[in-house]
């Protein structure tokens, strides 16, 4: 076996328990079909292009650009938890390299947001399968959305983790920065309409853009502000990307 | 066959030297001890010579291997525990054991074996359900020590592996590696415990502030530094004018702790213990007891390394 693979087999042993799948996927369903559903009284549509969606529909498909934001904080949780057991030392001290390190797990975000994701689009297609346009172009608009929105928060995550050591700044912080990212987004609410200061919040924010292009996948609605959106996201990650391997490669032991 | 050697090795933080210009040569199928005080530069060795860091200066074979330019082929031979708990908080006992075979490429089946064996040898049987998270600190090394035996390696970097043991874990863990001398593994062993070092260790270096002071079998050792002697003399009152009295007795060096203790050092301690007597029933001074201790790995060990500090 491949040291990538044995090492995503690890992540993947240590980081999948009953609390982190309730966290990954349950909560989601829950916002998609207690919230999404209790506010249709007060919101009936939602504008959105050409089309308007009813509520749980634009819930949904935002649930899944939150819900790839979240795996991502596996692969910060991870190489915090490394460094303070003591097991980023042994690992480098073992037959691999911290180039095999840090692809693992960068795969293991890939593998653990791909199969909740779909698990929230397959169970949450009930919802919006009525305004659901897939393409032969959206369907890799939507991939493409999830990998750079995988690599941008996964490096978000791993530069917070690998800056802080104590247990209490590690979690007061994600936690911080996670909930501004999905509260100031448009994962719950839609851009148009809200008060001026908040919508400029919204396009400070990388959620915004990735909920916005997987939004615009589904729903078969890619105009040029999406392509936009698209390269933002595509050149932030990258960025995000080579700060985070720079970091990692430069710890100390 | 030599299966480490390093010349002229220095690692520095920033303008400290924790590793000073070391030259270091290791005998395959031994246990080679590496004694030192806090700081001196045990952990920082262990961490170049399994090319965690990299040194700044010197040059470095690992089994025959080049550590500045091939670390990861040393790396998939080597097995290291190091000083500091390495564990996964969540994961129990056996899934850990199994888990870290994995790592290493080993086969499934070969782990289950392994894992059996190894529970038993590192008596974790009746703990091989727990989670690490909820071990005894005792416990958590056995794990971190037994684990590192799950895969097969040629040599094998300790670093104070005994530290929060039981003094029958402790006896333990040194037979189990006594028998894996036997069957061709090489050892390079750190601690402070001298005992430990006598018990196991074929060649014995020690190292003060960055530097190897001496390098030796333990016996040979004995043999070069043994013949000093610690001669302890409790007096039944305090008596100040002592030291300056014994300070006449040519050939070895006098302390006064506390006011009632004399130590003496000195390498013809039978004819000095006979002059001290002379002067302390000469000025009338009682004694409450008197002991000369019998040399011992400890007292080189304080002996060379108090000897470099002087020298300093
Ligand atoms: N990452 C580091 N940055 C700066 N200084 C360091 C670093 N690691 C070690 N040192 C310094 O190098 C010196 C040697 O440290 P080292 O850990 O090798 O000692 P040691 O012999 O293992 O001690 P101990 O018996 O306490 O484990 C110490 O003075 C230590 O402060
Ligand atoms: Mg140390």
């Amino acid at each position: 076996m491949h040291p990538i693979i044995r090492l995503v087999n690890r992540n993947l042993t240590i980081s999948i328990n009953p609390g982190f799948l309730i966290w990954q996927v349950i909560f989601p369903l829950i916002y998609i079909f207690v919230a999404g559903f209790a506010y249709t009284s007060l919101i009936q549509q939602v504008p959105f292009g050409s089309k308007s969606l009813d509520y749980p529909s634009f819930l949904a498909s935002g649930m899944i650009g939150f819900n790839i934001m979240n795996s991502t904080l596996v692969s910060g949780i991870i190489i915090w938890n490394d460094r303070r057991h003591g097991m980023f030392e042994q690992i480098m001290s073992g037959p691999f390299t911290r180039a095999h390190y840090i692809l693992s797990n960068i795969a293991t975000i890939g593998i653990v947001g791909l199969v909740s994701a779909s698990l929230i689009a397959l169970v949450g297609y009930p919802v919006f399968f009525e305004s659901v346009d897939f393409t032969f172009i959206t369907i890799p608009v939507i991939v493409f959305a999830a990998i750079a929105g995988s690599v941008l928060f996964g490096s978000i995550a791993s530069i917070i983790s690998t800056r802080l050591r104590s247990s209490e700044g590690f979690n007061v912080i994600i936690n911080t920065v996670f909930l501004f990212f999905a509260f100031v987004s448009t994962a719950f609410y839609p851009a148009e309409g809200a008060p001026e200061p908040l919508k400029t919040f919204f396009y400070l924010n990388p959620l915004t853009y990735l909920v916005d292009i997987i939004r615009a996948g589904i729903f078969g609605n890619i105009t040029e502000f999406v392509i936009v959106e698209m390269i933002i996201l595509a050149s932030l990650s990258s960025v995000l990307f080579v700060v985070a391997t720079k970091l990692l490669t430069r710890l100390d032991f | 066959m030599s299966c480490i050697e390093g010349k002229n090795l220095s690692k520095s933080y920033g303008s400290m030297k924790a590793v000073d210009d070391i030259v270091l040569s290791v005998k395959s199928g031994q246990v080679f001890g590496f004694l030192g005080p806090n700081g001196a530069g045990k952990s920082t060795t262990i961490k170049l010579l399994t090319t965690l860091v990299s040194p700044s200066e010197g040059s470095l074979t690992i089994l025959g291997i080049d550590a500045i330019k091939h670390p990861l082929a040393i790396r998939h031979k080597i097995g290291v525990v190091l000083q500091q708990p390495s564990y996964e908080p969540t994961l129990t006992v056996e899934k850990s054991l199994e888990k870290y075979g994995m790592m290493w490429n080993v086969s499934k089946n070969e782990c289950k074996k392994r894992m059996e064996v190894l529970l038993r040898d590192f008596d974790l049987i009746d703990i091989r359900k727990k989670r690490n998270e909820d071990l005894s600190i005792g416990q958590r090394r056995r794990v971190q020590v037994a684990r590192e035996f799950m895969h097969d390696m040629e040599l094998l970097f300790l670093d104070e592996p005994t530290v929060g043991l039981d003094p029958s874990a402790r006896r333990k863990l040194l037979d189990f590696l006594k028998n894996k001398v036997k069957t061709g593994l090489t050892i390079f062993y750190t601690t402070h415990n001298l005992s430990e070092a006598e018990y196991l260790c074929d060649e014995i270096a020690i190292i003060d502030k960055g530097r190897i002071l001496t390098v030796d079998s333990p016996d040979a050792l004995k043999k070069r530094f043994g013949k000093e002697k610690t001669i302890k003399i409790h007096l039944l009152e305090k008596q100040p004018i002592v030291v300056s009295l014994l300070s006449r007795i040519p050939e070895c060096v006098v302390d006064l702790d506390n006011g009632t203790t004399i130590t003496i050092h000195s390498e013809q301690s039978e004819l000095v213990l006979l002059q001290v007597l002379k002067i302390l029933s000469e000025n009338k001074i009682e004694i409450e007891d008197l002991s000369a201790v019998p040399t011992n790995l400890e007292e080189i060990f304080l002996k060379v390394v108090r000897d470099n500090a002087s020298n300093n």
